[in-house]
């Protein structure tokens, strides 16, 4: 049975390989690693960014390890309920109906939702959009401000797995605008010539904060310590002056 | 204003799908459409490579022109459609090929305003029927390649020394009695682009994988929406194995004794 050793030999693989990871048990951390600031890939295969250095920074005040796993954003909560991550820092907003679902530690960042469009496009708001082709992340508080303005089932909303995406579908003329969180809208429209943002102030002021599973307050109460300790020494300021070249705002404690 | 919640057995939460219900009917139908012409096109296209994979003549120049014209292209085509994953072909057909193609700024085929209605209105449609068609060509070909292979040659020397062209020969005699051994694999074909097709919500085309995405991403809840399309998509294929069985069974009189 040749068939039935080589697949018997590929399950011993795979399970050595997950008890090699399972020996030292550091914390598992999700981010969506296409996230630039926040968290993205290097060539060399690293997921550096402004989540990571904050995470890091609040697991060693916290003295807690932690290990990186890049997953899509559509898959992180899943993932924090079956218990594949300990915690996730991947740009989530906090909203009231998470809330429901998972706990959040304190805010580490103040984040208000931009729209990118073509630098000739007459929009200046988000109520110029209505009748409009939208990009947004499924899931994330675009689609849900896009919901619930546009409505649910509005053809116009066109959701994608990622950022990049809606950028990419934005600069392809499929959509006639993209809405996403400030950092990395500003980033990515850096990247491209053509394109401009839009502010529209009537956007109302979100925090990202570390999520954990529901009901798990030992780690919520842990990273919270952590949280606070950088920002009273200074190392949350510096973190922030590295990656988006200004002063941190004052982060509510909440 | 949040909707009541709707428990039915105490866990599944049917209003939040009733609330997206428009997204899913309209997937459903989106779905029912790729599938239909995917299948089509991709006969189609599977028919023709089919028939190039197997060409050949006996003199030069004819000898030389169907090996670089049709046999090859043939079967690189068939190489890299059997051998990259659907995804990779999908996103690399949406956001590379199609863009470079049809672009409001600089479209090789298609620029300015029409650029931009097109892949508003139809960009992932069109983007996603063309990769699945292509895709499914390459598998079918292989069908009809095997299925035309599998007549006995003495079928085609018996016709050819009728006095049948070649032409006639390959309609009258050989493809169908292929065609009925190629039903069976012709409608797992089939199957397997209805069940592909949920790649093609990756591109934004709005059909029931789509729809699934789109509640699961606001709700956080995975059962529901999922368990929905799972139950569609099973519907979906037992009617088409349903009608690939009937028509076995009527292709397949000539073979009862």
């Amino acid at each position: 049975m040749p068939v039935l050793r080589l697949a018997l030999l590929a399950a011993v693989w795979l399970i050595a390989d997950a008890s090699v990871q399972a020996q030292s048990r550091p914390l598992v951390v999700g981010s969506s690693a296409t996230y630039p600031p926040f968290a993205y890939e290097t060539p060399a295969k690293q997921i550096v960014g402004f989540d990571v250095d904050v995470i890091q920074a609040v697991a060693a005040k916290a003295g807690i390890t932690v290990r990186l796993v890049n997953t899509p954003f559509t898959g992180v909560f899943a993932s924090l309920d079956n218990g594949d991550l300990d915690l996730v820092i991947s740009g989530v907003t906090i909203t009231d109906r998470r809330r429901q679902s998972y706990d959040f530690t304190a805010p580490y960042f103040e984040a208000r939702q931009l729209i990118a469009v073509p630098a000739s496009s007459p929009v200046k708001a988000l109520a110029d959009l209505a009748g409009r082709k939208v990009g947004v992340v499924t899931g994330s508080t675009a689609d849900d401000v896009a919901s619930r303005t546009f409505g649910r089932t509005s053809a116009n909303i066109r959701r994608f797995d990622t950022t990049p995406l809606i950028i990419a579908e934005l600069v392809a003329g499929g959509v006639d605008a993209a809405i996403g969180d400030n950092g990395v809208i500003a980033y990515r429209v850096q990247e491209h010539k053509g394109l401009k943002t839009v502010n529209d102030p009537g956007f109302p002021r979100e925090y990202f904060g570390i999520v954990v599973k529901k009901g798990n307050t030992a780690l919520r109460d842990r990273l919270n310590g952590g949280l606070k300790a950088i920002v009273a020494d200074g190392t949350y300021a510096r973190i922030y002056r590295t990656w988006f070249k200004t002063e941190p705002p004052p982060l509510p404690t909440q | 204003m949040e909707p009541e919640p709707v428990l039915w057995f105490g866990w599944f939460r049917a209003d939040i799908i009733a609330e997206y219900a428009p997204l899913f009917w309209q997937g459903l139908r989106m779905t029912i459409g790729v599938t239909v012409i995917g299948i089509t096109l991709g006969t189609l296209l599977g028919l023709l490579v089919g028939m190039a994979r197997l060409a050949d003549a006996r003199h030069a120049p004819a000898r030389h022109l169907t090996r670089y014209l049709l046999r090859w292209p043939a079967t690189v085509y068939v190489s890299f459609f059997r051998g990259t994953p659907l995804f990779v072909q999908i996103m690399l057909m949406h956001f590379a090929v199609v863009p470079l193609l049809m672009n409001p700024a600089d479209g090789l085929v298609v620029s300015g305003e029409l650029a931009r209605t097109l892949r508003q209105e139809y960009g992932a449609l069109i983007s996603g029927v063309l990769a699945l068609t292509l895709n499914a060509g390459a598998y079918i070909s292989e069908v009809f390649r095997a299925g035309i292979q599998s007549i006995d040659r003495g079928q085609v020397e018996a016709a050819r020394s009728l006095g049948l062209s070649y032409r006639r020969t390959m309609y009258h005699v050989v493809l169908p009695q292929a065609f009925r051994r190629m039903l069976p694999p012709l409608g797992n074909n089939a199957i397997a682009l209805l069940k592909d097709s949920s790649l093609v919500s990756a591109v934004g085309l709005s059909e029931l994988a789509y729809a699934a995405r789109t509640v699961a991403g606001a709700y956080s809840r995975y059962w529901e929406p999922y368990l929905t399309i799972a139950v569609m998509y099973w519907i979906l294929t037992l009617a088409l194995a349903y009608g690939v069985r009937r028509l076995e069974h009527r292709y397949g009189r000539g073979d009862t004794r």
